[in-house]
């Protein structure tokens, strides 16, 4: 008999999103051994289906003061330990005509109270600063929002941890915890590309799987009642604002415009969602209509740019009792010690909550978790800088540096990764091809993001680089990155064929609900390239294992 | 200006109309916004390669005596079995005489390989994709080399032998592969070069090279009697060189279709293109037709982009501006229209019935389906049911026909544009 693998550590942590990924690092910076056990890719649930809103708070401070202080402090530490994974726009909140006017004093009051900079401006000095505003809005404020992008802000946290000594099991999924009397001690898992089977055992438990926790809480014996809400977000194919446009008014659907790298987002709608639908979750046709007719009150000009993409998330709030709507629940931080309320010992949740405040929830987390492991040690995430954001690097000097490398590869590898641009370019040139010319991804980026990101497949891939995530949505590089798998031995001949397929088919769900004008142009030609040329839906794939 | 007929569209069926017409002596103009779908095409013309239920046709010919009855609407079933070979067949003629020699399997399809290395059935291929010794040294299973160019982005040769190898025709195959470099080169390390397929045509090109390609070549095949490149060998010196290649290196040298630029589809658009004009064919390129004077029943001119309130008139038109790739046809958010006439279209009024739920469907998607209505004789109805009798409409605009999933896109460009020429000079 085959002796099941068992891996030992001290703390795991189920869940490779923001708040997992912020744990991990979390711990292992106050020298805690972790493993963390991700079913899919990081980033790939919730943590990677907002606007990447780098909040200033403001959105909050009238209903959620709570809410809005803790922005605003987590907005002031992202801004010097995520620099690499943040662009510092600023925000606007701007009244429109049908607005209720009296909201915009409202807020400026709030922001005193959260300790949000508020500043009010003129109209005209609000339409100087984004000139594709509406023109006809009565008032303007200026606020500290930003960008933020989930994917760096992960891979960071995560590329951090493993650096550190961590272990990162990404599309590895848990089927239950394990229990010795009353206590978790360990969880059942499973690689879901080998199909291996094998347990960790470990003194705490972390559950940071956000709205996928309530099963595994069943699974430990834990009732937890997760309240999932979806929002749902239109990207637009070009980047047709330069700082975050906000309604103001009470929070509602379709009342932010958010930049972020070559590209701009329309979000976003809330619909209640049954629990056993949230990995079925679609955008539906009524949602695409308000959020395009409200994000072009903001900014006229939405009505003449393609539709990119439309996708959604699920929110992870947790219920506290009775129905209510999914704006009113509070975002706020959830954390629970189930051996007080459940009396299951090792075992620890930590949901709700949001992107900006996944730093905060993860030294929550990890401070129960050394406190259950009887560790004392201090928490180091709000000053140590994350990999690629150590020193913030000058594009100039950095496109002299590579001399004889583009300087729009040097940018964007640097926009993408900052410090570690040194990991991936070189200056004897090598690897500078480019593979994805919509984003500037380069041969060099791809080999690393395989090599040091755990990049398992293209749709993993793109999370690291972006690739497939421009206007062609991997119409050529998807191609090139599968043999780039198979050259850099990351996958065999037939995976790298599979995950083309799969790659296209994730793409194609963002696409068809906004299929008309130059989004279907573009689906013709790459149908026509990977159908009718390539012949990719007639290749027959092997049973698992066949050709390993 | 005045011509006795106007096409709009300068891609495979529009020129190939226009071709027929100028050789029968009829002054002909072609209006092009842009590239010619050719450029992203396999280069090789399918007939029909596909039946609804994804099955293999052998025989098109036979397949759509048949089909034709049964699919009236299919716009094969507007020209007739016997008129789409009078058009294929007229097709390779005119091709031959600009040097691109089209081989066909007698009556039957023939399989070429694709970049992922799928064999899809075709009917006319380029010497260098098909002929009879690619096909006799196939029968003998002779060793393959699938040769790449060193710092070409678009070919990966593992991901296509995988596929291969399970195709029972080469389970038993020995396929080796190997690299070739650009002569002058110099340290790899320090050049990466990013070639795209018409770079690597270029340096096939060019005579100087020749003799250090063929020897490299013959060193990376070893002892294989075919080698298998990615379709770069060349556009402008194609036929020559590649004679050239094969007497030195004493090898069969066979041709992939690669991902665009599609350098076997460039061959055919330049071949057409000069063919054209040698037949005294004015061809308008980069300019695009906005609208028409439509009066009684009949389209008296129109008006172009860069012709401003000059109009063109003519005898008859001809419109070929292809699917929604090529602006032929244009969705929006809740329908679908054809952008210079406002002409009927086939369609759906619910977009979520335009596209299939999976990318890579069974039944192909619907929206492909969709295009200009037209009556037997090619003549479309304007949007309040007005029929247009001297305009036709050919190739992928038309409606009723999935040229993906049947593998009939070349097919039906050149059957149509040929049909169209045909109606006009018998009605002159």
């Amino acid at each position: 008999m085959r002796l099941m693998k068992r891996i030992e550590t001290e703390a795991i942590v189920i869940g490779g999103g923001a708040t997992g990924a912020g744990t991990l690092r979390d711990l292992t910076l106050r020298g805690v051994r972790a493993v963390l056990i991700e079913k899919s890719d990081m980033a790939s649930g919730t943590t990677g289906r907002n606007h990447g809103l780098l909040h200033s708070g403001a959105r909050y401070a009238v209903n959620d003061l709570e809410s809005a202080r803790e922005c605003i402090r987590e907005n002031k530490i992202l801004k010097k330990i995520a620099r690499h994974c943040i662009e510092d726009t600023g925000g606007l909140f701007v009244t429109l005509p049908e607005d209720d006017p009296s909201y915009h004093g409202k807020l400026i009051e709030h922001c005193k109270y959260a300790g949000i900079r508020c500043e009010e401006i003129s109209v005209q000095e609000a339409l100087r600063i984004e000139p594709n505003l509406n023109p006809n809005i009565l008032a303007a404020l200026r606020v500290p929002d930003g960008t933020i992008d989930p994917f760096r802000l992960t891979s960071a946290n995560v590329l951090d941890a493993q650096e550190r000594g961590a272990i990162v099991l990404t599309h590895t999924g848990v089927s239950g915890v394990i229990r010795e009397g009353d206590r978790a001690t360990g969880v059942n898992c499973r690689d879901r590309r080998t199909g291996e089977e094998f347990e960790v055992f470990g003194g705490i438990i972390v559950n940071a799987s956000g709205v996928w926790g309530q099963e595994l809480c069943a699974s430990a014996g834990i009732a937890l009642r997760m309240f999932p809400s979806k929002g749902s977000m239109v990207i637009i194919d070009y980047r047709i604002n330069n700082v975050v446009v906000n309604r103001c008014r009470v929070p509602s659907d379709g009342d932010i415009v958010v930049p972020g790298d070559t590209v701009s987002l329309i979000g976003t709608t809330s619909k209640k969602v049954d629990y056993d639908k949230i990995d079925e979750i679609t955008v539906d046709q009524d949602e695409i209509a308000t959020l395009l007719e409200s994000g072009e009150k903001l900014i006229p000009n939405v009505s003449r740019t393609r539709v990119l993409r439309a996708y959604c998330g699920v929110r992870p709030l947790i219920a506290v009792s009775g129905e209510m709507d999914g704006r009113e629940i509070s975002r706020g931080i959830v954390l629970i010690d189930h051996e007080k309320r459940d009396s299951v010992g090792g075992f620890i949740t930590i949901a709700g909550g949001k992107l900006m405040t996944y730093r905060l929830m993860a030294e929550m987390a990890a401070d129960l978790a050394c406190a259950k492991l009887n560790l004392k040690k201090r928490c180091r995430t709000r000053t140590t800088a994350l990999p690629g954001s150590e020193r913030k690097l000058d594009q100039a000097k950095s496109v002299k540096f590579f001399t004889g490398i583009p300087n729009s590869v040097v940018g964007s590898t640097l926009y993408r990764h900052g410090q570690r641009i040194r990991n991936i370019l070189h200056r004897d040139k090598r690897n500078y091809g480019l593979i994805c010319e919509c984003e500037m991804v380069t041969e060099g980026e791809i080999e690393y993001a395989l090599k040091k990101l755990n990049a398992k497949d293209i749709v993993d891939l793109r999370r690291r680089t972006r690739i497939g995530m421009g206007p062609c949505q991997g119409q050529l590089c998807a191609y090139r990155a599968a043999g780039l798998f198979v050259k850099y031995d990351s996958a065999t001949s037939t995976e790298s064929n599979k995950m083309l397929v799969d790659f296209l088919e994730e793409r194609w769900k963002g696409i068809k609900p906004v299929l008309w004008g130059d989004a279907l142009r573009s689906v013709e030609f790459c149908y026509w390239i990977y159908q009718g040329l390539f012949g990719l839906g007639d290749v027959k794939f092997p049973e698992e294992g066949e050709d390993r | 200006m005045r011509y006795d007929c106007v096409i709009i569209g300068g891609g495979l069926s529009g020129i190939t109309c226009g071709i027929r017409l100028a050789e029968k002596g009829a002054s002909c103009a072609v209006i092009s916004t842009g590239m010619s779908a050719l450029h992203f095409s396999s280069g090789s013309i399918d007939l029909f390669g596909h039946e609804g239920e994804g099955k293999t046709v052998f025989r098109p010919f036979e397949f759509l005596d048949d089909f034709i009855g049964s699919n009236p609407l299919h716009p094969y079933a507007r020209c007739g079995s016997s008129q789409i070979r009078e058009a294929l067949f007229y097709f390779r003629d005119q091709l031959g005489r600009e040097d691109i020699d089209l081989y066909n399997n007698d009556d039957a399809n023939h399989f070429h390989v694709t970049t992922l290395g799928t064999l899809k059935p075709t009917f006319f291929s380029q010497r260098s994709v098909f002929n009879e010794k690619i096909r006799q040294a196939f029968e003998k299973k002779s060793k393959i080399a699938a040769l790449n160019f060193e710092g070409y982005r678009d070919f990966y040769p593992e991901l296509a032998v995988i596929n291969l190898k399970r195709n029972i025709l080469f389970r038993n195959i020995e396929i080796i592969s190997g690299k070739i470099l650009y002569p002058d080169y110099g340290d790899p390390r320090r050049n990466p070069f990013e070639y795209r397929s018409i770079d690597i045509a270029r340096i096939f090109d060019t005579e100087r090279y020749l003799e250090d390609l063929a020897a490299q070549i013959r060193a990376a095949a070893g002892d294989a009697a075919f080698a298998a490149m990615p379709a770069f060998l060349g556009i402008t010196n194609f036929k020559r060189h590649h004679q050239l290649l094969q007497q030195l290196t004493g090898l069969l040298i066979y041709e992939i279709p690669t991902l665009p630029p599609s350098i076997l589809g460039m061959r055919i658009d330049n071949a057409l293109k000069s063919r054209f004009a040698a037949l005294g064919g004015v061809y308008i390129a980069g300019d695009t037709v906005k609208s028409g004077t439509i009066s009684g029943g009949r389209l008296e001119s129109v008006y172009t982009e860069n012709g401003g309130a000059s109009a063109l008139g003519a005898g008859n038109f001809v419109l070929a501006s292809g699917s929604f790739f090529s602006g032929g046809l244009v969705s929006e958010f809740s329908r679908v229209r054809e952008p210079v006439f406002g002409l009927r279209v086939h369609s759906d009024a619910e977009r979520s019935r335009w596209y299939a739920p999976e990318f890579f469907p069974r039944d192909g998607h619907p929206f492909l389906e969709y295009g200009v209505e037209t009556d037997e004789r090619l003549n479309p109805l304007t949007d309040d049911g007005q029929r247009i009798a001297n305009l036709y409409c050919i190739g992928a605009l038309l409606p009723h026909y999935n040229p993906i999933r049947e593998g009939s896109g070349g097919g039906v460009a050149v059957s149509t544009g040929y049909r169209a020429a045909e109606l006009i000079l018998a009605g002159n």
